[in-house]
């Protein structure tokens, strides 16, 4: 199977570390989200696996090899790094012709990829008359032209539309379940919960977190009851008894931290307590992620980098 | 994955970079304007009175290279620098990671179409100027005129390989312009009028315009000067094949 591994990779700009001493492997069959505020260092990692820029120090190979040393690259390894590096004069049709060529992949896999990525009505229209959502999925285009192993997306859901961004969800599932290996950055939290399977968090160029995504939040962020009664005296004290504190809310509701709803549903059946809505709060990866970020104290209220 | 690392061919490489240049308008359009310019001002140079009893019949025919080469300048700035758009050198380098494969088939991608292009736009100038000059030009030989003609074609080449040079070793199309465009144009004539013959003889462009002469008044000789031009062009493009294969992409 092809995963990619990167190996104490570290790179200097000037006298900046942009990647600082990082280790982890991505490894195929899950979708795994990359995380981290602008200027942490995720796309120049992803430079870095494509042999694009040079590593300080450190490796990162794809499959056990460097990328500069895979034959026809595209048939192994599909990226997105920029959406706009597609030339605005060209067709956006010609603009994958000519990488297709390169790597001996035929015309009609051009047409595939188009249709796949419903750019099959504006196939010949030129790349400057795209929205950035078309220009986005060209680009995916771009990334599965070779049908590859190893599908590379940074920040794919910027600039689509709420039908686009539901789409790449369902096709980083798809991709993962053909047994793909499935790395794709984002700063997003809600939209990275909805399709990674596991999580690589990178900050100020440093590796914070390299754990499946359920136990990144079951981690962090404790299990709450949300509960509603007519009877909040009552409750306060089933609850108390039982070494449970609930926290009260304007609109009338409770937040029970630290609980589960099984335990505070029968406790409050037991003591008797009217109830209007029991709910378990889970845990949300934008919890978790700010948990892990406040603790990184270097890291909060950075200075973003382009 | 293939288990032994099989060489990247380079004939898809080549395909991919003609494929580019025959897919951009601008491209393409400069191809045009090297030709219309070089034949109109050609022509207008048969036409035009000339009193001048040094006037060489052969560089007078071809004249209208001096305005011409501007588009084969910018044909060869602009091919490379069609690629340093908003990360389009990533992508390129991803599809062709050995940086200087890939380079290779860039020139190789510009070298051609300028050559041929350069071939029939020199044949063509020569003939429409010609036909002005009438008996001024009748004292031409075969091989003087085939040498003006081919010569004419590799001199449009190396100027556009050596825009492509200065293009990859700025990253920048309008860079490599700026500074070779205005060096044509005004540079080249100072210093050809403040020292005369001697240095300004092997400046890349007045030197190469050697075998553009029927009988060269200059210190280098026809092949000689095209010799000089080839030097400063493959220092440009050593210096842009540098660029492109050490820097980040």
């Amino acid at each position: 199977m092809t995963s990619i591994e990167v190996q104490a990779l570290t790179k200097e700009f000037g006298t900046r570390r942009a990647v600082d001493d990082v280790t982890f492997r991505v490894l195929p069959g899950r979708v795994t989200g990359f995380l981290g505020p602008n200027g942490a260092g995720k796309s120049t990692t992803m430079r870095l696996v494509l042999g694009l820029d040079r590593p300080t120090s450190g490796t990162a190979t794809i499959g056990g090899r460097a990328y500069g040393t895979l034959d026809e690259p595209l048939r192994h390894v599909g990226a997105l790094l920029d959406a706009q590096a597609a030339h605005g004069s060209r067709t956006g049709r010609d603009h994958l012709r000519t990488l297709a060529a390169s790597n001996r992949i035929p015309v009609g896999r051009v047409d595939e990829v188009l249709e796949e990525t419903g750019l099959a009505s504006v196939a010949r229209h030129r790349v400057r008359t795209y929205s950035l959502g078309m220009r986005q999925r060209l680009g995916i285009a771009a990334a599965l032209l070779g049908d590859p192993q190893v599908v590379m997306l940074d920040e794919p859901s910027n600039g689509l539309d709420p039908e686009g961004i539901i789409w790449i969800r369902e096709l980083l599932r798809r991709l993962a379940g053909q047994g793909r290996t499935v790395l794709v950055s984002s700063h997003l939290m809600n939209e990275t919960a909805s399709f990674a399977d596991h999580l690589v968090v990178l900050g100020r160029g440093r590796l914070l977190a390299d754990t499946p995504m359920r136990e990144f939040i079951h981690a962090r962020v404790q299990p709450a009851v949300r509960i509603r009664t007519t009877d909040p005296a009552a409750l306060k004290d089933a609850l108390a008894r039982h070494g449970h504190d609930a926290v009260g809310h304007e609109d009338g509701h409770w937040t029970v931290h630290h609980a589960r709803v099984e335990d505070i549903g029968r406790l409050a059946s037991a003591a008797g307590v009217p109830l209007l809505e029991l709910a378990a709060e889970e845990g949300t990866l934008e919890q978790a992620y700010l948990d892990l970020t406040s603790t990184e104290t270097e890291f909060t209220a950075q200075p973003q980098e382009a | 994955m293939a288990s032994t690392p099989a060489p990247h061919p380079f004939a898809p490489v080549l395909h991919s970079e003609w494929l580019k240049i025959r897919t951009l308008r601008s491209l393409l359009g400069a191809l045009v304007a090297l030709f219309a310019a070089t034949t109109a001002f050609s022509a207008l140079a048969g036409v035009s009175e000339t009193s001048d009893p040094e006037f060489d019949p052969l560089f007078m025919s071809l004249s209208g290279v001096a305005p011409g080469q501007i588009a084969a300048i910018c044909f060869g700035a602009m091919a490379v620098s069609s690629e340093f758009h908003g990360g389009g050198l990533r992508l390129s380098l991803a599809a062709v990671p050995r940086r200087g494969r890939w380079f290779a088939a860039k020139l190789c991608a510009i070298a051609v179409p300028t050559l041929a292009v350069g071939l029939v736009t020199a044949f063509t100038a020569l003939v429409v100027a010609r036909a002005g000059l009438g008996d001024a030009a009748s004292g031409l030989s075969t091989g003087e005129q085939a040498r003006g003609v081919v010569g004419c074609a590799i001199y449009l080449t190396l100027m556009a390989l050596f825009a492509a040079g200065i293009a990859a070793l700025l990253r920048s199309g309008v860079g490599a312009l700026s500074l070779i465009i205005p060096f044509i144009l005004v540079v080249s004539f100072v210093i050809g009028d403040a020292t005369g013959a001697g240095v300004a003889d092997f400046l890349p462009d007045r030197a190469g315009q050697a075998v553009l002469y029927e009988t060269p008044d200059r210190t280098l000789g026809p092949w000689a000067g095209l010799g000089v031009t080839a030097l400063w062009t493959a220092a440009a493009l050593a210096a842009g094949a540098w660029s492109i294969r050490r820097r980040d992409a």
